[in-house]
């Protein structure tokens, strides 16, 4: 299956291991992979903050940018979610990363080994925009050796938000406070997410505290092998 | 006060947040458990949706109509445009009845307007009777909540008002002491006023039915006892036919209180002889409502039925409170209400207040895409923001990076020379007060690539600026025409020209799947978990039973309407007939005995129509006891199947009341605590 990497703006430039996360994993998984390097951004930012004609408008350059992939994968639910709301068919198919081993793939296990005791954060986008349901934990459960421990309250938000982070920052802190404690409680050495966003949110108070607990992306996670 | 300023207060108050905490998590378990168990919540979610939409489609023509069915049952309309407008109106109404003190359920839409100032500025006293807003009245404190107006406060701060304002210096911190101060001090109350005032949760426009849905009875005293009553009502909430109330009787209750069915819901058509108010007037209030109707994306708004289930589930709300956004609408509805209905100008703040986190639409019954609404209201907000701000500023240097590769992996290189130590400027700094940054990573994921892979062809290069569609026009005034005119043409130029018809799904359960008997049996379960009794008997022995009830509660004088069979009157007992009975008359019988209407077994409720063996609605609430008398062919299993046998009944103009065991409050740490100012015991005498 030939499959084109939607990397997001967000993880080129602050998580590029991700992204090869996401090659090597595909790679592996027998896809054959290209990165369109006209990509920038898919408009979100600009959407979520007033910005709605800037924010479609490199929607639209996304979809221009992708108009020939059979398939685009991106390793973030939030930005999968705004492309696929405000693209709709004028866009090409967008699948999260999860969406297509789960769904295109037809794999519940991508043969990955994991050593560590991991909690998973199912973040509101994948929850509620994407729907994800359960495939990110179905890939995380057959992954080998890992100890998947759940997360009290999960399904609570953050308190990232994009700009709401900054501009209601101390709204934001004590959303990040309750979910911090919830990450500590089940004793985990690392937190995993579909979205680098959140896990930057949740990993910038967890370094902040020096907490020992590290953030880590499905696809790092899941590419991972012995 | 700007939402985060605000916020920064709120959230340094340790009891509010521990109190917030615990109560969202109730009522949000709560909640759960009781949609949970329905298996067409999707449905009646669809259905709400629709039907809102549907009756705001045809606002003008249902407004009309239900001017019209309700000036036919002997009820007076009137039309405001604005809050003073409604306030004067009041006023006027208060001053022709010649009252210098009204009694009021609580009401959204008359704090709204402000109307107890107007009217203590009328010298007339509006005495809150919801036990959550006389807390708030007596401390002259500030709702917090939609559904618990006084989530904010604890027993204790509780018990130190009512010691005070109450003269009640023994007063425990016990919900039931509490409760029952209030039951003492509003009962005086209740029994001498003249005048009510209420709002509506719903009116049905094809019979000119008002309606009110409510725990403690305080609403039924207020809409029953006083010879003139006035219902204030924003002119979003009508439905266009009763049956439409089977999906809203259905969606607010568990979305709100999180209970199949709230103790008492009320609903009356205009004034009816011997039952009631002898004057009702209904003022239809406009308010800013046709400007949220001239945005067709806010205008979802529209839809609210102030369940209160989003501020629930907020993790901002139940952080902040309600105190934080400084409007009568707290929580993410109030995030896009408040902005809409009044100026934009003073709430700027309240579209960001959200991480747009989805929880709140998720739970909505009525399917506001209030993220949806949030970030639309935020490009309004932004597009009156001057051009030299500087995060527009930043912005629009973003959107210009993004719009092209070159200046895109420019912009990569330069973040990279930054110091991840240095000091952000302001509002990035708010980011590093509690977290610490990444650093942008030596070789970003592009430049791995190339490196790896090579450099493949470039496609065409990046999208010129699209503009945006224009946005709505602002209204015209409608100035110099008189209130009704003015509100209806002001509808009539918010939904356009292209208005289409909306068409409601019904994919809901209509008719029970049950085996007879089984209802019956679900119907005796269900009653007894609202903490009544039932009795079940052959018919012959109703008598007997209903004495035994009677000698068990030490109750010796029976209010009974007249026409109730001869069959049911228990030996023993004094009977005295409802012939029109006052107020105190009412207040010194020891119970009322009565029939009903039918009953529904999936929500436990009992309905009065007022028909036979069922006298009027003061008999059944204002004795401490009620009895009730439920035959077997009188029960039904679903909601829907009830208000289509109602419906000649209402087609009457009878007035019906839904009884959902004993009256009821939570509005003490949410605490429930049986027996406000309805009847504190229900009996069910089940036959057959």
């Amino acid at each position: 299956m030939r499959v084109s990497l939607f990397v997001t703006c967000f993880n080129d430039t602050l998580f590029p291991q991700t992204g090869q996360a996401v090659v090597s994993l595909l790679e592996r998984l027998g896809c054959e992979v290209e990165f369109p390097l006209e990509q920038t951004c898919c408009g979100q930012m600009h959407m979520n903050s007033g910005h709605p004609r800037e924010g479609l408008a490199l929607a639209r350059r996304f979809a221009r940018v992708f108009a020939d992939a059979d398939a685009v994968v991106t390793p973030s639910a939030s930005c999968a979610g705004m492309l696929r709301k405000h693209l709709g068919e004028e866009g090409p198919p967008v699948y999260e990363l999860s969406e297509l081993i789960v769904d295109r793939l037809g794999l519940d296990d991508v043969g990955a080994y994991f050593p560590h005791r991991v909690t998973f954060h199912p973040t509101c986008h994948s929850l509620r925009e994407l729907e994800l349901g359960d495939r990110p934990r179905r890939l995380l459960s057959a992954v080998r050796g890992i100890e998947l421990v759940d997360l009290p309250q999960s399904d609570e938000c953050c308190g990232f938000g994009g700009t709401f982070a900054v501009k209601n920052a101390e709204v934001s802190s004590a959303m990040l406070a309750d979910k911090v404690r919830a990450v500590l409680d089940t004793g985990a050495e690392v937190v995993c997410a579909a979205d680098n966003s959140c896990l930057m949110h949740i990993g910038g108070a967890l370094s902040r505290q020096r907490a020992g607990v590290r953030t880590v992306h499905l696809a790092e996670v899941l590419a991972s092998t012995r | 006060m700007s939402f985060p300023k605000a916020a920064h207060v709120t959230l340094q108050d340790a009891q509010l947040r521990r109190n917030l905490a615990k109560a969202t998590g109730t009522i949000r378990s709560k909640r759960e458990a009781v949609v949970s168990e329905l298996p067409d919540w999707q449905e009646l979610r669809a259905a709400g949706s629709a039907l809102k939409d549907a009756a705001l489609a045809d606002l003008p023509a249902l407004l009309a109509t239900l001017e019209e069915r309700v000036s036919a049952a002997g009820g007076h309309v009137h039309w405001a445009r604005d809050g003073a407008e409604a306030n004067r109106i009041v006023c006027d109404v208060a001053g022709s009845a010649g009252v210098d003190e009204v009694v009021k359920v609580k009401s959204i839409a008359t704090d709204e307007i402000k109307l107890n100032e107007a009217l203590a500025d009328a010298g007339v006293r509006a005495v809150e009777t919801d036990l959550a807003e006389l807390i708030i009245q007596l401390g002259d404190d500030v709702q917090s909540h939609i559904l618990v107006p006084a989530i904010h406060k604890n027993r204790a701060e509780i018990r130190e008002l009512f010691a005070r304002e109450l003269d009640l210096p023994d007063l425990t911190d016990e919900p039931e002491a509490l409760a029952e101060a209030a039951r003492v001090h509003l009962r005086r109350k209740f029994l001498d006023a003249r005048m009510g005032v209420s709002g509506a949760n719903f009116a049905v426009a094809e019979t000119g039915t008002v309606c009110v849905f409510e725990s403690e009875g305080n609403g039924r005293m207020c809409t029953t006892l006083p010879e003139v009553l006035v219902t204030v009502m924003g002119i979003e909430k009508l439905v266009p036919s009763w049956r439409d109330m089977e999906v809203f009787l259905q969606l607010l209750p568990r979305s709100s209180t999180g209970e199949r069915m709230n103790p008492y819901t009320s609903f009356w058509t205009g004034v009816r002889e011997g039952d009631g108010p002898r004057e009702f007037h209904l003022v239809l209030l406009d308010n800013g409502r046709t400007d949220v109707l001239a945005d067709e994306v806010g205008r979802q708004a529209l839809r609210c039925i102030r369940c209160s289930a989003c501020l629930n589930v907020c993790p901002v709300y139940s952080r902040v409170g309600g105190h934080a956004y400084e409007s009568v609408y707290p929580g993410p509805i109030g995030a896009i209400l408040t902005p809409q209905l009044h100026r934009l100008e003073e709430a700027r703040s309240l579209p960001f207040a959200s991480s747009l986190c989805g929880a709140c639409y998720e739970v909505c019954p009525v399917k506001i895409d209030i993220p949806r609404v949030l970030v639309h209201l935020r490009g309004r907000v932004v597009e009156t923001d001057p051009a030299w701000k500087p995060e527009k500023l930043a912005m629009r240097a973003l959107y210009a990076a993004f719009a092209s590769r070159p200046r895109y992996e420019q912009a990569q290189r330069l973040a990279r020379r930054g110091s991840p130590l240095a000091k952000l400027p302001w509002p990035l700094s708010g980011w590093k007060s509690t977290r610490d940054l990444p650093v942008p990573a030596r070789e970003t994921f592009r430049e791995w690539w190339v490196r790896e892979r090579g450099d493949q062809p470039r496609r065409p290069a990046a999208a010129p600026f699209d503009p945006a569609p224009i946005g709505p026009e602002p209204m015209e005034d409608a100035d110099g025409a008189d209130a009704r005119t003015a509100v209806l043409d002001r509808v009539r130029a918010a939904l356009g020209t292209g208005a289409a018809a909306v068409a409601v799904p019904r994919g809901y359960r209509r008719r029970s799947e049950r085996r007879p008997g089984e209802a019956l049996e679900l119907f005796a379960e269900r009653v007894a978990e609202y903490r009544a009794t039932v009795h079940r008997t052959a018919g012959r022995e109703v008598g007997r039973l209903v004495a035994e009830l009677c000698s068990e509660r030490g109750a010796r004088r029976l209010g009974v309407p007249s026409g109730l069979p001869a069959e049911w009157r228990p030996a023993g007992t004094e009977i005295v007939e409802d012939d029109g009975l006052g107020p105190h008359d009412l207040d010194a019988l020891d119970g009322a005995l009565t029939g009903c209407a039918l009953a529904i077994a999936e929500t436990g409720v009992i309905v009065l129509d007022g028909g036979h063996a069922q006298g009027r609605r003061a008999l059944t609430l204002v004795p401490d006891l009620h009895l009730c008398v439920v035959r077997a062919e009188q029960v039904v299993e679903l909601v829907p199947e009830a208000v289509e046998r109602l419906e000649p009944a209402i087609r009457a103009g009878r007035p019906l009341t839904f009884v959902a065991g004993p009256s009821a409050t939570s509005d003490i740490e949410l605490n429930r605590v049986e027996g406000v100012h309805g009847p504190r015991t229900l009996r069910v005498v089940l036959v057959g």
